[in-house]
């Protein structure tokens, strides 16, 4: 128990000095209190350890907003979209099919997609027409594992629909 | 092993050209033969050179990125420490994934892998799966027993995260009882040089095990399918590494053949040149002693 109380007491302390720390910023580096965000997917890295001021994630528990230093945790994700305020105020908005998200205890925030675009890529007609593609195969009589493959693509169609008519 | 089996084909090689020589003149032909093949040889290794080039520059990109991706899904595992938490355990059980391709004529990559699961097997026995029919044929002569599952037709192009995931999903379903996968695969070291090592996944029990791993908050536990996804990018980003390493290999290799095949076409002219030399004089002999018999 005092062990934990004194854990805790040291945390508040080295908290203490990363603020400090922000007040004399140094070049290149990115600044101490921001959260360094690797979003990456198999076949390209979008953003790899740079400082951001706020990431929105669609965790599969809820939608939820990281500041930089949030407590550890680990986040698995659903098809949703990542939206990324950068340090300018710049927000950008990725549609993600799932993967995970972590953020570490050092101010680190890794999301590991599978696939990942920017949200004005998409078309609302492919979407339409994807969407009654799986409530096709749903409705028939495919094989089980077919028509499991086509849940999960008619659940991502309805996340993109969702995102696309905000 | 490799060495032994080459040398009785390096000494026929060797004793051919005295014979030849032996027999002098008939050989001509058999020269212009010879040149025509080793030349013929030159064309396509050199071919086969240049298509390695124009892959590489793919296969490096692609190797970049998939590092990138490796790299982050590996932090929360670096943090855990949950590697060592298995390591304490005294009846750990192992599953190797050796990773290589099916394809031939790329130095000792295969090998190099190969050599490197046995090294892991004396130290500490486990089951294997494996990746490329080049090394499951190599490892079925030292430990078929042990072979749990085998892959082929992956690494022909740059590996995708499909097929990633597929050998996790295989992974998974063939033998679920392991602690912790260990990948043994190529590593890119520089253009020119490679060398095998091994990534250490463990098992979802093992990683909610680990003292770093109760830090992290949970709505639910979400360790199970962690593992598998962590497994998965593992695997993915050290396919895509292995076959970078796999290619520039080939590169190195057919760019050898390339020169020794220069250097036997030079031999080569050389030797019908004097033999066709040799051939002029012997008629110029021939029609002077007749003239001087006279």
């Amino acid at each position: 128990m005092s062990a934990l109380r004194l854990t805790s007491s040291f945390r508040a302390a080295t908290r203490s000095v990363a603020a400090a720390r922000v007040a004399r910023r140094t070049y290149a580096d990115v600044a101490d209190g921001a959260l360094k965000l690797s979003l990456v997917l198999p076949h390209q890295a979008i953003y790899s350890a740079s400082g951001v001021t706020q990431v929105n994630i669609p965790a599969s528990t809820g939608d939820m907003g990281i500041l930089a230093n949030h407590v550890a945790s680990i986040e698995a994700l659903r098809p949703g979209v990542v939206e990324v305020i950068e340090e300018g105020g710049k927000v950008n908005k990725w549609f993600v099919s799932t993967g995970f998200a972590t953020v570490h205890g050092n101010n680190s925030l890794t999301i590991n997609a599978v696939e990942a675009y920017p949200l004005e890529q998409f078309s609302l007609e492919a979407v339409r027409a994807g969407l009654a593609e799986a409530n096709k195969v749903i409705a028939s009589s495919a094989p089980e594992a077919e028509k499991a493959e086509a849940k999960i693509e008619l659940d991502v169609f309805e996340a993109l629909q969702a995102a696309l008519a905000k | 092993m490799f060495a032994r089996a080459a040398r009785p084909a390096l000494t026929v090689a060797r004793s051919a050209p005295i014979k030849q020589q032996q027999a002098g003149m008939a050989t001509l032909k058999e020269i212009d033969q010879r040149l025509k093949s080793v030349r013929n040889i030159e064309k396509i290794t050199k071919s086969m050179k240049v298509v390695a080039s124009t892959k590489l520059t793919r296969a490096e990109r692609a190797m970049r990125e998939a590092k990138k991706y490796g790299t982050a899904s590996n932090e929360l595992f670096n943090e855990t420490k949950a590697e060592e938490n298995v390591d304490a355990k005294a009846e750990k059980k192992i599953l190797y994934l050796a990773m290589s391709s099916d394809g031939g004529l790329c130095g000792g990559i295969h090998s190099s892998v190969t050599r490197a699961v046995k090294k892991q097997l004396l130290e500490q026995p486990g089951k294997i799966a494996i990746v490329g029919d080049k090394p499951k044929a190599q490892i079925s002569r030292i430990a078929a027993d042990s072979i749990v599952v085998s892959f082929s037709a992956i690494g022909k192009d740059v590996p995708t995260f499909a097929e990633a995931s597929a050998v996790a999903d295989e992974l998974v379903k063939a033998d679920a009882e392991w602690d912790e996968v260990k990948i043994i695969s190529n590593h890119y070291l520089s253009a020119i040089a490679y060398e095998a090592r091994e990534t250490t996944v463990v098992s979802a029990a093992a990683l909610s095990e680990a003292a770093g791993f109760q830090a992290y908050e949970m709505e639910e536990d979400v360790s199970k399918d962690l593992a598998e996804f962590s497994l998965a990018n593992a695997i993915y980003a050290l396919l895509v590494e292995g076959h970078a390493a796999e290619i520039s290999a080939r590169r190195t290799a057919m760019e050898n053949a390339s020169n020794n095949a220069n250097d036997m076409m030079a031999s080569l002219q050389l030797q019908f040149n004097r033999g066709r030399q040799a051939v002029i004089t012997n008629e110029l002999i021939d029609i002077i002693t007749g003239a001087s018999a006279l």
